[in-house]
């Protein structure tokens, strides 16, 4: 091991630091970064690189911006940084202290939050899913939620710009929605628990395919191709997966861009004007204020409503970007339940990426008595999780969870990725008391409605039935479990009903942009990440555009 | 556990390459033996050729299936079978190359009939590999599951050899004919065939690759050239395009060594590169696969040179 104490620990102090940053392709590697002074008014600053934050921070400083990307995690290094272990590699999850309440309560930590220079990507399962054309106006389409102010085709035209950037490796024909483009890259070979959803779908006549994925089945760049080692729900260590950590985020440093690892901004000031000015936060032991012209916030559906929220002042004394009473409301989760059962056969369902293959039947059939649709996947959690689930869920424990975990490789599983619908009762507010920064903690309050209960049954009824149908025995629901996150800073076309417009910009003050899942009206039946990234490019064009109007 | 493996297709596949070997050793020991002797020199040099350009393509399946089946666990055992037949094949064809008799070799002769042969059942067996997968002949399946051109290629050398040995058992006064046709157009006809087969398997692996790499187009841009312009010549007049279709050829057959090449590159490039040669080597794009187009340009270059020194037309 090397002496230098920036190679050994992250979070030791900054990395990006000193005109260089880490080199992520490289071990102890580094790339030259520009660095700006706290008193340089910067054109942007980003808070939060994942794949909201990430793709402006690269686009906008290819179109010349000076920008500064914000990011309260580490600067982790793949090749040198992850372990080959689950517990160990929790440092990659959002842990800080939250209080949760509500009827279901929200399970906060990997599936839907990210601490690290790349965000949640850096360890998301990598599922990269186009919405239905027809959620984008779900409420005058199909009758639930909110519309969108974005058109699907305009959409359409920007996932692919965000599969191209994220090499995607995708099936050759996708049997629903309109047509796309053929996918940068080809799918991955199907693993057995991949196989075995497939023998189920088409056992009940449902289409299926291989799963969308943003990791490479094929050299790009510096990556090799998945060697399907099964860590994918963590870091991957061959930089195999396109997290923003090694796509947008190297890209954006060679255009000029300013990383700030473990800085966590605690405060967005706003001048007399109105306008933001710049942000408060905290970095090497002490808080600093970076002075910018806009701020862009990206900070996923609970950190982002929390620095809105936590920003009130005088002339803003509800919150920022806050006229409509919306910010932290509307908040959406993801139904993430599972049905379980054992093969004869061995299946070694750890082998590869987790959601190899996918079958979206539900999000394009409407025969069904609830509103909104889900997908469900192959899974493959790893004996930890595994352990977890069956301690957890089915309340084994002792010698028969023994016994369940010696069955760990002839074990099968599909779970599902479903729609919830906004309530405005679902929310994140902050309480009184405060985190090791000195910042109130947040409140994330959430309730599963009468919708969200019928869709989460039905889906379990079709999953169970699938299993059954491939001789799965011994079948377990797992009924507890949600994912990602949406809402709380609603988009939306008029200043009364939504935080920003179709562009990200907030109604209230001009150059304070909110740019991640927050924005979502409605969460759709569908892994949110390559939406997001889509919406990011288009906003770093709408930007752009702007600019040149000299209208930012 | 229980044995899921298809043993009763092991021993159909065995009994079949057998029985047919057999069948066609009893055929070709039946057969009327010419006169030994003395042949027209063009005619063994052009058969020697074919043993060269049979044994390439029989290294290249040999060091090839060796590989890939090793990666398959050889859970059948009917995978060992193209190692043996193209262990066969090779030495048969350096025992050829080296022979400058003017006549078949009856144990040549039934090493190449088998060695056809094996490719038959190979292809069988992967297309019955490919309908167990869910989705059946689907790209993914295409993909991923027993490549379902790569068993031709044990056919091809075997096919070769086997009209190397037709070419020195010809009537020893007469342009050398195969079926009454030729020797020159038969061979030029199939070898073309041969190639247009191999461009497919490589074309169809290429884009799993999504060709990444520009190189990646050239196994499907050159040798369809190749395959076209030999197909002219054995088809219609010989002497119009003569030297470029020879240069092509000899072009086409240096790609095949560089492209094993291009794909030692591709396994550097491999997570941990060549130090993870265990590995990438299994994984990464095959080294031995790309000389069976340098087998079959030789091929294709013995039947020019048969064209040229038999024109009739």
């Amino acid at each position: 091991m090397s002496a230098d104490p920036f190679l050994s620990d992250p979070f030791a102090a900054p990395r990006a630091i000193g005109g260089r940053a880490p080199d992520v392709m490289k071990a102890g590697g580094w790339l030259p970064m520009k660095q700006h002074d706290n008193n340089e008014e910067v054109d942007f600053v980003v808070i939060g690189t994942g794949a909201g934050g990430g793709p402006l921070i690269a686009r906008l400083a290819e179109q010349g911006f000076s920008v500064i990307g914000f990011d309260a995690g580490a600067y982790f290094r793949p090749l040198e940084d992850f372990a080959s272990d689950e517990i160990e590699q929790q440092k990659l999850y959002w842990l800080d202290e939250r209080i949760i309440d509500g009827a279901n309560p929200i399970r906060m930590g990997g599936k839907n939050s990210g601490k690290a220079v790349g965000g949640s990507t850096v360890h998301f399962a990598m599922v990269s899913l186009r919405f239905r054309p027809e959620w984008f106006k779900s409420h005058s389409l199909l009758g639930y939620g909110a519309d969108w102010p974005l058109d699907w085709r305009e959409m359409w035209d920007y996932y692919a710009r965000a599969e191209k950037a994220l090499s995607i490796s995708g099936p050759v024909r996708y049997p629903w929605g309109p047509k796309r483009p053929r996918y940068p890259y080809r799918a991955h070979e199907l693993n057995g628990a991949a196989e075995i959803l497939a023998r189920g779908a088409e056992a009940m006549g449902y289409q299926w395919t291989a799963t969308p994925l943003a990791t490479v089945s094929a050299p790009h760049g510096d990556s090799p191709p998945c060697v399907y080692r099964g860590f994918c729900r963590f870091g991957c260590s061959t930089n195999a997966k396109q997290s923003q950590l090694v796509t947008f985020i190297p890209r954006g440093i060679a255009a000029g861009a300013e990383i700030r690892d473990l800085a966590m901004v605690g405060r967005i000031e706003t001048g007399p004007d109105g306008r933001a000015t710049g942000v408060h936060y905290h970095r090497e032991g002490r808080w600093r204020f970076q002075k910018a012209r806009n701020v862009i916030v990206a900070g996923y559906a609970i950190e982002t409503p929390r620095l809105l929220l936590a920003s009130a002042n005088d002339r803003y004394p509800d919150g920022l970007a806050n006229s409509s009473g919306l910010v932290g409301k509307n908040l959406m989760t993801q139904s993430n339940q599972a049905v379980f059962g054992v093969m004869d056969k061995e299946v070694r369902w750890n082998k590869g990426p987790p959601s190899l293959s996918i079958t979206e039947h539900w999000n394009y059939e409407d025969r069904k008595d609830f509103h909104g649709g889900y997908c469900w996947m192959a899974q493959g959690p790893l004996p930890v999780e595994w352990a977890t689930i069956v301690a957890g869920s089915r309340k084994r424990w002792g010698a028969p969870l023994r016994e369940e975990m010696m069955r760990y490789n002839h074990q099968v599983g599909l779970k599902m990725v479903g729609e919830m619908l906004p309530d405005e009762r679902n929310r994140v507010t902050l309480t009184d008391e405060v985190d090791q920064y000195g910042l109130r903690i947040p409140r994330i309050t959430y309730s599963w409605g009468d919708n969200d209960k019928a869709l989460i049954q039905h889906a379990l009824g079709e999953m169970e039935r699938s299993l059954d149908l491939v001789g799965a025995k011994d079948i377990f629901r797992q009924e507890d479990d949600t994912n990602h996150l949406a809402g709380t800073a609603r988009m939306g076309s008029d200043a009364r009903s939504s935080v920003v417009n179709a562009d990200c910009r907030s109604w209230d003050i001009p150059n304070l942009w909110i740019c991640d899942g927050s924005i979502f009206p409605t969460m759709g039946g569908v892994n949110p990440s390559l939406t997001i990234t889509a919406i990011s490019l288009r906003t770093a064009d709408r930007i752009k555009a702007l600019a040149k109007r000299g209208e930012l | 556990m229980k044995n899921d493996r298809p043993t009763g297709d092991i021993a159909t596949a065995l009994s079949l390459v057998t029985g047919a070997t057999i069948l066609g050793g009893i055929v070709l020991a039946c057969r009327k033996p010419h006169v030994p002797v003395k042949k027209p020199q063009a005619t063994v040099a052009a058969a020697r050729r074919l043993n060269r350009a049979a044994g390439t393509l029989a290294a290249s399946v040999l060091i090839d299936s060796a590989i890939e089946h090793y990666r398959g666990n050889f859970h059948n055992k009917a995978m060992i079978t193209p190692l043996v037949t193209a262990s066969l094949s090779l030495a048969a064809s350096l025992h050829g190359t080296a022979d400058s008799k003017g006549e078949a070799h009856v144990i040549r002769d039934l090493i190449y009939a088998g060695a056809g042969l094996t490719g038959l059942v190979g292809t069988g067996f992967h297309i019955f590999n490919i309908s167990k997968k869910p989705g059946g002949l689907s790209w993914q399946n295409l993909f991923y599951s027993a490549p379902l051109g790569a068993p031709a290629a044990i056919s091809l050398s075997g096919m070769l050899g086997f009209l190397s040995e037709r070419l020195r058992d010809s009537h020893p006064d007469m342009p050398p004919k195969i079926l009454g046709i030729p020797a020159g157009r038969v061979i030029g006809v199939m070898t073309s065939l041969g190639l247009m087969g191999t461009v497919a398997e490589s074309g169809l692996l290429h884009f799993r690759g999504a060709y990444h790499n520009p190189a990646m187009y050239l196994p499907v841009t050159m040798p369809p050239v190749a395959a076209a312009l030999l197909g002219a010549s054995a088809l219609g007049p010989i002497r119009r395009h003569g030297r470029l279709t020879r240069w092509w050829l000899r072009a086409t057959a240096l790609l095949g060594f560089a492209g094993t090449g291009f794909h030692a590159v591709g396994v550097a490039r491999g997570m941990g590169g060549w130090r993870n040669w265990r590995q990438n080597l299994v994984d990464g794009p095959p080294i031995p696969a790309p000389p069976s187009f340098t087998g079959l340009a030789m091929a294709g270059l013995a039947a020019l040179a048969l064209l040229e020194d038999h024109p009739d037309d």
